[in-house]
């Protein structure tokens, strides 16, 4: 069983509403899985019903190569689960809260919960409803991550943490997958999950518009091109560039006895650089993809524009 | 690290505050209310005065029987305060078990581990059995150790058998709020059919024994089935105390039925 989670023709209704219209996706076993998508698109819905939280008006589904809906608890020790919103019982210290969700789900190592406690920086000993709601969210990963379980599923995982905490997170999402757990996250914006997702899915409005690598992501992601050149006329400039794939919002101007040029790039670096060799570049800036823009691009249409599926 | 009834530990052990406040509330009325006795249900004058109420409201308040020991502590302490206390009680337990955990949102996070929803309903209304037989029995013992002194003259098994139906009463209206709350995923909704079932219990009674026309009534109301035939004086109806848990228990069934077919937090 190489996948851990497949997902086949999901539906879900609520009375009239239909918030799932038949989803697919597979999630392989030992890698990190990303769902990212606007508000209400149905990120949250779709971890529940994997869970057994909502069941599905219609459509299959297997996590760990069991049905969720008939497999009961002994599925459910296996996974690690952070709901999107997360409510804590207040009257009670951190400590003790998790020796309750210990009592209910799979065996965990002596000592483990201390050291990732420590690992986020977070005081086990205070009580519940004293807790920021940064270290609450803590709280809730601690209770996701300390049995090892084989699966995780993060509903908005780094919501509401700081940045330094951020990295600490995807950095043991990272060591789960290279132990071999399978982690599914969500997230609304890209950014928070590119780092550490092998795999990213983009759900708008209960549709999945495309399921891409972050590297493929990449490769059709947008990029600002800055350049200076000496020795060559603004139109010159303009006519070779506009023959690169890919480039647009092209702007030229005349400075001195050379050009300043910006533009936008779409697609593969090499024909411009081919291009670019033919310059006496004095300046030349080639920006990070903006994966936002590009998958802003994606909510936007559902033919998913710009990325190859 | 495994223990037996997790769920049950959790929501018994959790709720020592609440359980320990209630006890107290319920030996304070106990010690309010019974010492008193001989100054009042037992002297003359004070049944000159009853008798000259109005004899609905005689009747609506079960002053009537006042004149004894056992008609005493049945009308102010199992028909009255303490009758009030418990409800309360239980049906805050009850909505909150299922219906008030889901609003809050921490029984997805729950459900989400390593339970079933059946066993989630039946251990958490098993905490809410045992915390009201805890205070059934405390105001059994508090009855019991002021009998001498309050001049009650209260027969040990007829209090035993008020006691058993005192909690049978809570039960049914707590786990009237255990349904309700589970049925709807609402702490509200719950605690409104919880007091229904005690309120609307408390005032058919009240109403039935005006006259013979309305005494249908009684037959509708489980305060009336508990304790119409005055338990602490005369002895339980054993087939009362066994509709008030047995219905008690059906309520408890249906609750873990409701919440295995439905979706939840959505």
């Amino acid at each position: 069983m190489s996948q851990a989670i497949v997902v086949q023709s999901l539906t879900k209704k609520f009375g009239n509403r239909e918030v799932l219209h038949g989803i697919d996706f597979t999630v392989e076993r030992g890698t990190v899985f990303g769902m990212i998508g606007p508000n209400g698109a149905g990120k949250t819905t779709t971890m529940r019903c994997l869970l057994d939280i909502i069941r599905p008006s219609s459509g299959s589904s297997r996590v760990l190569g069991e049905d969720p809906r008939r497999a009961g608890p002994e599925l459910r020790r296996r996974i690690g689960y952070l709901p999107g919103e997360l409510f804590l019982e207040g009257r009670i210290t951190g400590r003790k809260l998790l020796s309750h969700y210990e009592a209910i789900s799979g065996p965990v190592k002596r000592g483990h919960i201390d050291a990732l406690a420590e690992r986020l920086d977070l005081d086990l000993d205070r009580h519940t409803r004293k807790l920021s709601k940064g270290n609450r969210q803590k709280l809730g990963l601690v209770q996701a991550f300390m049995h090892d379980p084989e699966l995780l599923v993060l509903d908005e995982p780094t919501s509401g943490l700081d940045p330094l905490v951020q990295q600490e997170f995807l950095a043991m999402v990272k060591e789960s997958r290279d132990k071999g757990q399978t982690i599914f996250l969500s997230s609304h914006v890209l950014s928070e999950v590119q780092q550490a997702a092998d795999e990213v899915a983009i759900l708008r409005d209960g549709h999945i518009v495309t399921v891409a690598s972050v590297a493929r992501l990449r490769e059709s992601a947008v990029r600002h091109v800055r350049l200076s050149a000496t020795g060559i006329s603004a139109d010159d400039a303009g006519a070779m560039l506009r023959r690169v794939p890919g480039i647009a919002r092209l702007e030229v101007l005349d400075s001195g006895d050379g050009v300043e040029l910006s533009a936008t790039l779409e697609g593969a670096i090499q024909p411009l650089l081919h291009v670019l060799s033919g310059l006496q570049l004095t300046d030349l800036v080639l920006e990070e993809p903006d994966l936002e823009e590009s998958v802003l691009k994606m909510y936007g249409s559902l033919a998913g524009n710009g990325v190859r599926p | 690290m495994k223990t037996t009834l997790p769920l049950f530990t959790r929501a018994f052990v959790d709720s020592w505050r609440s359980t320990l406040g209630w006890a107290a509330g319920l030996a304070f009325a106990v010690f309010l209310y019974l010492p008193l006795y001989p100054s009042i249900g037992g002297s003359a004058e004070m049944q000159n005065m009853i008798d000259a109420l109005p004899p609905e409201m005689t009747k609506a308040l079960n002053y009537d029987q006042i004149a004894t020991g056992p008609g005493y502590t049945q009308a102010t302490l199992f028909g009255l305060i303490g009758f009030m206390l418990m409800t309360i009680a239980s049906v805050a337990w009850g909505a909150a078990a299922v219906g008030g955990d889901e609003e809050s949102g921490q029984l997805e996070l729950t459900l989400a581990h390593g339970v079933t929803r059946v066993q989630v309903v039946l251990e958490r209304a098993l905490a809410l059995f045992l915390r009201v037989i805890l205070l059934s029995v405390l105001v059994f013992v508090l009855v019991r150790l002021l009998n001498d002194s309050a001049r009650l003259d209260i027969m040990p098994e007829n209090l035993f058998g008020a006691a058993v139906l005192f909690a049978g009463l809570s039960l049914l209206t707590g786990t009237a709020a255990l349904f309700a709350g589970t049925l709807t995923g609402r702490r509200t909704y719950g605690l409104a059919a919880g007091a229904a079932v005690g309120v609307l219990g408390y005032v058919f009674n009240a109403v039935g024994r005006q006259s013979k026309d309305v005494e249908w009534l009684l037959g509708l109301s489980p305060y009336h089935w508990a304790y119409g035939n005055s338990p602490v004086a005369g002895g339980a109806d054993w087939a009362a105390a066994g509709w008030l848990w047995g219905i008690s228990v059906t309520l408890v069934l249906l609750s873990a039925v409701a919440l295995d077919r439905r979706d939840v937090g959505a």
